[in-house]
């Protein structure tokens, strides 16, 4: 597969359907809610970041998203379909790119190829179905496309941060998704890599169109957004 | 090496030396999904359930094996759904385990009346009172290791690099991680046969952190596990036979020993 071919395959063409329509969502963590009827609407193509203090509900709002959350009342629609079901959220994660906030290494050693792989999961093999040679060079091209190519190789836990943050948006780029949902992208990194990595982000949105949705504390990192929304006291303010 | 394999030929040996190999060379591998899961309390707790089984095994007249074999891979489960049911932290669902256990083997030895020396056995293992049943549940347990890493390489690789996102990949988390503890503690009642309660990280632990500091991805950390985990259980047979040593002392010995020379040869790169 070739960069071309790559970029081809994963620019999102439009799409009637919101990306992503919240109702009157009322969820939490036991008795106590995190939000309370809380409703936004996101449209296919754009960028859009939710801004809020810690415990607003932010990393909240993407397990809603995901489906590993259920909200109480309300309902969570992605790319139209409304998430009921186990086959609705499984249908959802299928089309979502997930990067999630930036962990420190762990015990468990792995190339960043290997790690940028997992992303294919579901999309193109499982159990009993293995990797093909095309999602191991869709990985390379993924990788250049992030620019990290040479780095396929090496141990993810011996990554700089600002690289490991490259490999994580790889990862979810390999799964051709049409909604990229990105929890603390830039928190931990240092200022020339905050905004190395979003001057990233914009870049391969404005090439590829998918809808993404960036949970953070501040605009401090440079980002410029479509659209800003800030999360807070259970409520949501445009 | 015609003595090596004239003692080979005596059941007893044979079954040993069959046992201790397919032991280092699969179960060894799980040492690798323990410290990336952070399971070395879990895995604590179940040697200490091991005991208790196989005491209820002897005081009710069935094998120590029989009983642990039962008790470790149930407790495994038990301990993961009561935990989320209670309420419980893992420090304190570990706790709560290992007393209570200790407890009650300690009590039903006493109870059933077993003679001090096969209580000894159960604490620094038995191996040549191995039949050939046994090795044959060695080998199954070994197969299934092999056959869930084979299987499942992807999945577990998902799991155990980061939960959440394994989740978001629509990754079977809850169902891969009671699979690696049933597997856990399935390997821990047979490694307690082998080599008993104390020495049960020599073939479950001790080979999959040498291993971890070498290796630079998931599929050659198994390997190399693998590797450590076959030369710990060989090198301590052969050890052992030719000083007229225990068996598995002397296997935890080799274990303990290349733990050390990987540490030094690894010294400043090490991730375990």
């Amino acid at each position: 597969m070739s960069s071309a071919d790559l970029l081809n395959d994963l620019t999102v063409r439009p799409h009637p359907d919101d990306a992503l329509c919240l109702q009157a969502v009322t969820a939490g963590y036991g008795s106590q809610p995190v939000f309370d009827r809380l409703s936004l609407q996101l449209q296919c193509g754009r960028i859009v970041g939710v801004l809020g203090p810690n415990g607003a509900g932010k990393t909240t709002l993407l397990r809603l998203v995901l489906g590993l959350l259920a909200p109480v009342s309300g309902t969570v629609a992605v790319l139209g379909r409304e998430l009921r079901n186990d086959a609705d959220r499984a249908w959802a994660r299928l089309r979502i790119g997930y990067v999630p906030q930036i962990q420190s290494p762990t015990a468990l050693p792995i190339t960043v190829a290997d790690s940028v792989l997992l992303g294919r999961w579901g999309r193109s093999f499982r159990f009993l179905k293995r990797p093909s040679r095309e999602d191991r060079e869709v990985v390379h091209e993924t990788l250049a496309l992030v620019g990290i190519a040479e780095l396929a190789e090496r141990d993810l836990a011996t990554l700089s941060g600002g690289q490991r943050q490259r490999a994580a948006l790889a990862r979810a780029l390999v799964r051709r998704p049409r909604l990229l949902l990105m929890d603390e992208p830039t928190t931990y990194l240092d200022r020339e890599a905050q905004r190395e990595l979003v001057h990233l982000i914009e870049r391969l949105h404005q090439r590829l169109h998918i809808t993404t949705l960036v949970v953070t504390h501040g605009l401090e990192a440079g980002w410029r957004f479509d659209r800003t929304v800030r999360l807070s006291g259970g409520g949501l303010d445009d | 090496m015609t003595e090596a394999l004239e003692l080979l030929s005596i059941p007893v040996i044979r079954h040993a030396f069959l046992g201790m190999l397919i032991a280092g060379a699969t179960l060894s591998t799980l040492g690798v999904v323990i410290v990336s899961l952070h399971l070395m309390a879990l895995r604590f707790t179940l040697m200490h359930v091991g005991l208790l089984g196989a005491a209820a095994g002897m005081s009710l007249g069935f094998s120590a094996t029989a009983g642990a074999f039962v008790l470790v891979p149930t407790a495994s489960v038990l301990m993961g759904t009561l935990g989320q049911r209670f309420r419980f932290t893992a420090s304190s669902m570990t706790g709560f385990f290992m007393t209570g256990s200790l407890a009650g083997a300690f009590l039903l030895l006493a109870r059933a009346g077993v003679p001090a020396m096969d209580v000894f056995g159960i604490f620094a293992g038995n191996i040549l009172m191995l039949t050939r049943v046994d090795v044959v549940m060695v080998g199954v347990l070994g197969a299934v290791v092999v056959l869930a890493f084979v299987v499942g390489y992807r999945e577990i690789q998902a799991v155990l690099l980061d939960r959440d996102l394994a989740l978001a990949l629509g990754v079977p988390v809850e169902a891969v991680i009671a699979g690696m503890f049933l597997l856990l503690g399935a390997a821990v009642a047979i490694a307690l046969r082998l080599v008993g309660a104390l020495l049960v990280d020599a073939i479950i632990l001790l080979p999959g952190i040498a291993a971890l500091r070498f290796a630079r991805g998931f599929g050659s950390a198994l390997l190399l596990s693998s590797l450590f985990g076959t030369i710990a259980c060989v090198g301590g047979f052969v050890v052992a036979l030719q000083f007229d040593l225990p068996i598995g002392a002397s296997a935890a010995a080799v274990s303990s020993g290349l733990l050390g020379v990987s540490a030094l040869v690894t010294r400043g790169k090490g991730r375990s």
